[in-house]
């Protein structure tokens, strides 16, 4: 095998990362899975035709993972890594609690929906080589992306929701926390 | 600051025009990449590093 392939999965890694993150949303899970779809495409690597689509066939390796992961021990994260910096970091307040707002729509769309949307919109794919990467159709890549744009929009802001319903939901979800963590008091 | 404030405009009952289809979807875009460039710029695991590395010698 030439030492393109290697110079392939080297340059492609950030962009597994990336799709691992948005199918898992858990960053241990996302490192375990790119790391284990680069083990499988390394013991197939000769099943891969130089001058074919390097990309689509990694990103495909890397789905067919996380699919048959699944499958093995059914989902168990439903909790959102959303990086620290992203919601934590510089910016105002409302700016963060609008991108914590958007980290937690992405967490419930489909996690089809999802890896169609972050590879499309964020990654900059084509409809064409989000269907040869996720192994589906032009037309329900399509789909997937346009769902998940519509439902984020109606989430985000087709409800007259406010940052102080944010807040208020956050205070509730506290007191809620502690109420639950408190022993009973007897009379 | 309502959320919809931070989001480009849409007029409630009015079918949505190229223009605000193309504002959200650079605001979609933006928020994508506050909350995934992140890991796009971090090393990669020096074990993965090794792992192709290794392959690497092994192929040629």
């Amino acid at each position: 095998m030439t030492s393109s392939f290697h110079d392939e999965m080297l340059a492609i890694l950030p962009r597994l990362r990336v799709q691992a993150l948005s199918l898992t949303r858990n960053r241990a899970a996302a490192d375990d899975l790119v790391q284990d779809a680069v083990c499988n495409a390394l013991a197939a690597q000769h099943s891969f035709t130089p001058g074919t689509n390097f990309s689509a066939w990694m990103h495909r390796i890397l789905r067919n993972r996380f699919i048959s992961d699944l499958r093995k021990k059914r989902e168990t994260s439903n909790i959102d890594d959303v990086p620290a910096s992203a919601v934590a970091g510089s910016g105002a307040h409302e700016d963060r609690l609008v991108i914590k707002e958007l980290a937690e729509a992405m967490d419930r769309l489909p996690a089809d929906q999802r890896e169609a949307l972050v590879l499309v919109v964020m990654q900059g794919m084509s409809y064409d080589e989000l269907a040869a990467a996720t192994g589906c159709a032009v037309g329900t890549a399509k789909s997937r992306v346009f769902r998940a744009r519509r439902q984020l929009a109606a989430w985000l802001y087709g409800e007259e929701r406010d940052i102080s319903a944010v807040a208020l939901r956050g205070a509730v979800r506290r007191l809620r926390a502690g109420r639950d963590a408190r022993p009973a008091v007897s009379a | 600051m309502a959320l919809k404030d931070k989001c480009p405009p849409r007029q409630p009952g009015k079918k949505s025009t190229d223009r605000s289809d193309d504002a959200f979807e650079l605001w979609l875009k933006r928020g994508l990449h506050q909350l995934f460039d992140d890991v796009t710029k971090e090393p990669v695991p020096e074990e993965l590093l090794r792992l192709i590395e290794e392959d690497r010698k092994r192929t040629k």
